[in-house]
């Protein structure tokens, strides 16, 4: 789990769905350009489709070859948690997204 | 004829409520299972039911307000959380207590179910409308699903799925798809994210995701092609059906990555050739990905559980224990008769009447193993208790720890099982409490702060061998040295070997802890387990390793019923050695032993072994000096992981050992686990070869005549 003290945090709102995607992408393009410490907050996110959480998936790679790390943190909506669980993201669903990074199936982490 | 219904509804109820624990327990692993939700809906719904039908009223009530949060999760409109779970095995373990009260239970009793009724109801409060996607996806009976009452056909299937790139254009949510396909039956789901490009290549609008889902259900194939009937082309849908329900069998990871066309046969023999993991060699070769591995391992796995699942279905009948118990009884009077018949047609000398004994003695042997395979239970049924028991203790010690079980199916005298359980907590509690360091300790000594409790069992011989590790800090030797030395148990300079120092804690009042917790630290329990386990004919062996973990391995018969044993005579009297604990016979002239004086070890296959004569042992034929024979008989017997010899003066040979206990009177004497009654109605004592041994090596080798006393 990251300690989310001095990171950049990339706070994501509302539905996540494919039309905010291309936002996500530069917003989050912009935060590991800035910082090699990003923390996604998923606090005031209610829903999220493939495109954004692949958004996701592509910055933490490219954190990670420069050297940084992405991570997550907030109370996870139930309708997330149980979406990542229902498509094998994880294994069960999960109340706050801390430590998130560690468990999503296949998510760029160092060593992996 | 009221009563024996109530009873038989007690006896089911118990059942009911034993499987609704394990369905809980996975559920807190499993939340979205549809199918486990319903499996409690249902066994709470009987319960309710059968209660109502024998006026036991409050349970009905009770139950009811349970179903109506149940029916809440069913339809998905209340979310399965830790905190519900919680609140779940609470309400079974109230149902359970009202299960030993009859009607009218008590006031007192009645109101420990208003908190949880308050809180059952707290929860339906908190359930918000569902979704219909949610809706089914809590149910596990989505579109194509049959409803209650109506059989279908249960198979499991491969499902790849492997969406366009260009499936987003058209608005299609592929995550909200793929969740309605794993709602219709029980579905493992294996996400590959390795084509997902980095920012710079990344479209948004593209889908490089892709599935490997393995799905039990009796959803028809149609049915899983009706969730993707508007995207049927863009989808990407392969089904397989790999098995029906009733032929479901785990393949190995090579066929299944053939199956797959991942890899083939001769690519497959080459791997495991290499004598090293398939899935590791493979990788390296840049046969398959390091995901398509995973994802065999997921398809594997998934195939296990329905076939665990397809196997506990198997026909049965319900036989009470007692009447079984009965049976074994008879069977062993069998045994004992059939030794008669079999020593008077010896001594008659009559060829016909050997002929029918020997014929009665074929026939008895395979009724004696079939009544005790009836007896023989798989330990998991034992194993399944103590999830609970780490799930519980981990909450109160706020400690993670997750329990991993191997060799569930293992199987044990039902007998020997009942008697396990406690000793087994004991040692459970024990790891978890002394053992596991708490979250901060593990982090700090570079470990996941999550602990793990491995229990296992595997048959040895006659024995199964029931191992407890935990991957905690190990005992300390120092400390346990210090304690026995402050509690009188040994001398400050004593020496001891490593496992003596660790045997010290389960000397009676033994305890290490410095505090005082309601678990343990009241140096109570080790000493119970070891009491317990020498009263099963087993032992207990102690691994640790500091910083890494220890491990409880207990040794147990498989049978407590009927054993082989190997019958000897010491002067006029007989005894039976257990013939699983036998490793030879030697014979030796009693000139050359009574040369060794005090010294009582010989040389047996290149190792030195302390030997007993159990003549002096037991005080037999005293005043009988010259019935002694010439040349000695010694049976050396392996027991607590050494060799020991038993003088004797004749080995007669194998003996069906049907196991009695002895009298009160003799329970307390040292070296006799049990009597059994031979051909010609004479009584044979069964010799404790742990116990014995135990005496031996206290001894220093050196004979204690006299120390168990005569008998």
């Amino acid at each position: 789990m990251l300690d989310n003290a001095s990171g950049k945090v990339v706070s994501l709102e509302g539905a996540l769905t494919v039309d905010k995607a291309a936002g996500l992408k530069e917003e989050l393009g912009k935060a590991i350009a800035s910082s090699s410490l990003v923390l996604v907050d998923l606090s005031s996110a209610e829903d999220m489709d493939l495109a954004c959480l692949q958004a996701i998936y592509a910055a933490a790679a490219d954190s990670l070859g420069r050297g940084g790390r992405l991570g997550f943190r907030g109370k996870l909506s139930s309708r997330i948690a149980r979406r990542l669980a229902a498509c094998g993201f994880v294994s069960a669903p999960r109340e706050r997204a801390e430590g998130l990074e560690d468990e999503l199936a296949g998510f760029p982490r160092a060593g992996a | 004829m009221l009563d024996q219904f109530k009873s038989t509804f007690k006896e089911e109820a118990y059942e009911l409520l034993a499987s609704l624990e394990d369905t809980f327990l996975e559920l807190e692993s499993a939340p979205l299972n549809g199918e486990l939700v319903n499996a409690a809906f249902r066994a709470i719904h009987t319960i309710k039911g059968s209660a109502a039908m024998f006026g036991f009223d409050t349970v009905s009530r009770f139950s009811h307000e349970f179903e109506t949060v149940l029916d809440l999760c069913r339809s998905g409109t209340l979310s399965i959380s830790k905190d519900f779970i919680g609140l779940a095995l609470k309400g079974r373990d109230y149902l359970r207590r009202l299960m030993d009260f009859d009607e009218p239970v008590s006031e007192e009793i009645q109101a420990e179910a208003e908190p949880l009724l308050e809180r059952l109801k707290d929860f339906a409060g908190k359930a918000s409308p569902a979704k219909p996607a949610e809706a089914a996806l809590s149910s596990g009976g989505g579109a194509g699903g049959p409803s209650e009452g109506e059989s279908a056909v249960t198979a499991t299937y491969r499902i790849g799925l492997k969406p366009s790139r260009d499936i987003f254009k058209n608005g299609t949510k592929v995550l909200s798809l793929v969740e309605e396909l794993v709602a219709l039956g029980q579905a493992d789901v294996f996400p590959h994210t390795e084509e997902i490009p980095g920012l710079a290549a990344l479209d948004p609008e593209s889908c490089y995701c892709w599935w490997d889902i393995i799905l039990t259900t009796d959803a028809d194939e149609n049915a899983m092609r009706d969730v993707f009937i508007f995207v049927a082309e863009e989808a990407g849908l392969k089904i397989e059906k790999l098995a029906d329900a009733s032929d479901a069998a785990a393949k190995k990871l090579g066929d299944i990555l053939v199956d797959r066309g991942a890899a083939t046969p001769e690519v497959i023999r080459a791997a495991l050739g290499t004598q090293r993991k398939l899935g590791d060699v493979l990788v390296e070769r840049n046969v398959v990905s390091r995901q398509q591995i995973e994802a065999a391992l997921v398809e594997q796995q998934h195939m296990k559980k329905v076939q665990e699942r397809s196997e506990g279905a198997v026909g049965s009948i319900r036989v009470a224990s007692d009447k079984l118990d009965s049976l074994v009884d008879l069977v062993g009077e069998l045994v004992t008769l059939q030794a008669r018949l079999s020593r008077t047609s010896f001594d008659l000398m009559d060829g016909q009447l050997s002929s029918i004994s020997e014929q009665f003695e074929r026939l008895i042997s395979q009724l004696r193993d079939n009544t005790m395979s009836i007896r023989m239970l798989p330990i998991g049924s034992t194993f399944n208790r103590f999830r609970r028991v780490v799930r519980d203790l981990s909450l109160e010690l706020g400690k993670e720890c997750e329990l991993v079980t191997e060799g569930a199916e293992t199987e044990l005298d039902k007998t020997v099982i009942e008697k396990l359980g406690d000793p087994l907590v004991h040692i459970i509690r024990n790891s978890i409490d002394h053992g596991l360091e708490r979250p901060e300790g593990r982090a700090a000594a570079g470990k996941q702060g999550t602990g793990t409790i491995k229990l296992s069992a595997l048959h040895s011989g006659a024995y199964v061998l029931i191992r407890v590790s935990d991957d905690g800090r190990g005992l300390d030797r120092e400390a346990i040295r210090a304690k026995a030395v402050e509690r009188g148990l040994i001398s400050a300079g004593q020496e001891m070997t490593e496992q003596e120092t660790m045997q010290l804690i389960f000397a009676p009042g033994f305890s290490t802890a410095k505090v005082v917790t309601t678990v343990s630290g009241r140096g109570v329990g080790m000493d119970v387990v070891k009491r317990e386990i020498d009263s099963l004919g087993g032992s207990v062996q102690l691994d640790s390793s500091p910083g890494q973990g220890t491990t409880v391995t207990l040794k147990i018969p498989l049978t407590l019923a009927i054993i082989e044993g190997l019958l000897v005579r010491i002067a006029q009297e007989y005894f039976v050695v257990p013939l699983s604990t036998v490793d030879g016979c030697i014979e030796i002239p009693r000139q050359d032993l009574s040369a060794m004086g005090e010294r009582r070890i010989i040389s047996y296959r290149d190792e030195f072994v302390p030997f007993i004569l159990l003549r002096e042992l037991f005080g037999s034929g005293d005043g009988e000096e010259g019935e002694e024979p010439e040349i000695e008989q010694m049976v050396i017997a392996s027991a607590q992981d050494a060799r020991v010899g038993f003088v004797v003066d004749q080995v007669i040979g194998d003996n069906q050992t049907v196991i009695k206990p002895i009298g009160r009177l003799y329970r307390d004497v040292e070296g006799i686990s049990g009597a059994t009654i031979l051909g010609d109605g004479t009584v044979a004592l069964i010799l404790d070869i742990n116990r014995l041994a135990a005496m031996v090596q206290r001894e220093g080798a050196k004979g204690t005549a006299g120390a168990a006393g005569a008998i």
